[in-house]
């Protein structure tokens, strides 16, 4: 497992982010071009795969509620 | 003298039999009226008269059992118990009132959203932000109403990895206010707190929906340490409840939609981020490759001009070479010639056309 995947969405959307502002930044380099993009790929792929297998935790707490105030 | 058998009763015992008798009878009554003469003593004693066309009769209650504000003419029904005073009177102790019909209602609702509008409850200032990406939530909701169902589905098809804490409450009738706000109780004393407190309830009538509109309760949600998100009804309904959450939702599968992000909308977004890279790098490349034939073509123009200055150079030795050549002296009328200038000797002359041997008679110096 890639250190990509202990990430939450959030970090990983984040971490996207960045790398995509990269390539409209000053610091853009062709040479690294490749190596970025395959690295925003991945993450995309990531952050997709993530989003459809998380399931949602929801309990109906036992406490009741009937009693008078 | 007729004898009679009946129990002779002290006044007081009387009074005390007859409310027993009462209590009995009637624990809790529902009485439908109009109200009349109402008005508050010491700031905590509520008395007015509920009426019909037939007849009149006197109510008594505090004012923190009235959870909505009435007054003089508005159709009310009052859960009450009858009761014998120690003066004799009959009257009616107040427990719950409601407002009755739509006019009533809305009534109601107007007089209480303008005082606790007027206490500034509904202040936009007072409104928070709810959590972008909330990962534990509380609801307050009736688990079998159909906007809960709307909610839950709604929430899974756009977001995962919730944790959702469910508090099933009634959410109409005159027990919802009560139980809702000790759901808020219940949800603002946990040891971690939810990041978004969402109360939701389907569509229904005015009066389904009034419950909304109960004054404690739109004080304990305004009053919520946790950002609540409130969602009652339908898109045209308001309540007081509405008004007094953090951020209204028009219908619970609304509330939803305003709590997490479509998950499918993020992966189209992220999708397009990536695409947007490449005509970012399919330029950077095409500006490279216009900067190196633009190198080239400079170098092309250089050495073609280099080569353009030798050339005239060659051409302007080549006729300066061309002026030394014999045959163009010859040509000019002079004469080359050959062999041993001395007298007796022969030489050979050779001119542009001819080549002429002779001999020499005469050498002398200039």
């Amino acid at each position: 497992m890639s250190v990509k995947n202990n990430l939450s969405i959030s970090e990983k959307t984040a971490k996207l982010n960045t790398l995509v502002a990269w390539f409209d930044s000053d610091e853009f380099e062709l040479e690294k071009a490749l190596e970025k993009f395959k690295e925003a790929e991945s993450l995309a792929a990531e952050i997709e795969a993530d989003l459809m297998a998380l399931k949602n935790d929801i309990q109906v707490v036992k406490e009741r509620f009937d009693k008078a105030l | 003298m007729e004898k009679t058998n009946s129990l002779t009763f002290s006044v007081s015992d009387f009074i005390a039999f007859t409310n027993q008798t009462l209590e009995y009878t009637y624990p809790s009554v529902a009485i439908e009226g109009e109200v009349a003469s109402f008005k508050v003593n010491q700031g905590k004693y509520v008395f007015f008269d509920l009426k019909d066309e037939g007849g009149s009769v006197g109510c008594f209650m505090t004012v923190w059992q009235l959870r909505i504000p009435i007054e003089d003419g508005m159709k009310v029904i009052v859960t009450a118990t009858p009761k014998l005073t120690q003066w004799g009177k009959f009257s009616l102790t107040v427990k719950a009132v409601r407002p009755s019909g739509e006019g009533s209602l809305k009534k109601s609702f107007e007089l209480l959203k303008a005082k606790l509008s007027a206490e500034g409850l509904f202040s936009p200032e007072r409104k928070r932000v709810l959590p972008a990406l909330p990962k534990y939530v509380g609801v307050i909701s009736s688990t079998q109403a159909a906007g809960y169902v709307d909610f839950v589905k709604i929430l899974n098809d756009r977001w995962g990895g919730l944790k959702v804490d469910v508090a099933h409450v009634q959410v109409q009738g005159a027990e919802a206010p009560d139980q809702i706000i000790q759901a808020i109780r219940y949800f603002n004393s946990r040891e971690i707190l939810p990041e978004v407190l969402v109360i939701i309830r389907g569509g229904g009538s005015a009066d389904d929906l009034s419950s909304f509109n109960d004054e404690l309760l739109v004080r304990k949600i305004a009053a919520s340490r946790i950002p609540t998100l409130v969602g009652v009804g339908h898109e045209v309904d308001e309540s007081l409840a509405d008004l007094a959450a953090d951020v209204r939702a028009a219908t619970p599968s609304n509330a939803a939609q305003i709590l997490v992000p479509d998950k499918n909308e993020v992966i189209r977004r992220v999708g397009a981020q990536i695409q947007s890279l490449l005509p970012r790098t399919e330029q950077a490349i095409a500006t490279q490759q216009t900067e190196v034939k633009s190198s080239l073509e400079y170098a092309l123009t250089l050495t073609e001009r280099r080569i353009g200055e030798q050339s005239d150079q060659l051409a302007h030795l080549r006729r300066i070479i061309q002026e030394f050549d014999p045959n163009k002296v010859l040509a000019r009328g002079y004469a080359l010639i050959r062999g041993e200038i001395a007298v007796g000797q022969n030489i050979e002359i050779e001119k542009k056309d001819i080549l002429i041997t002779a001999e020499v008679k005469h050498v002398s110096e200039k």
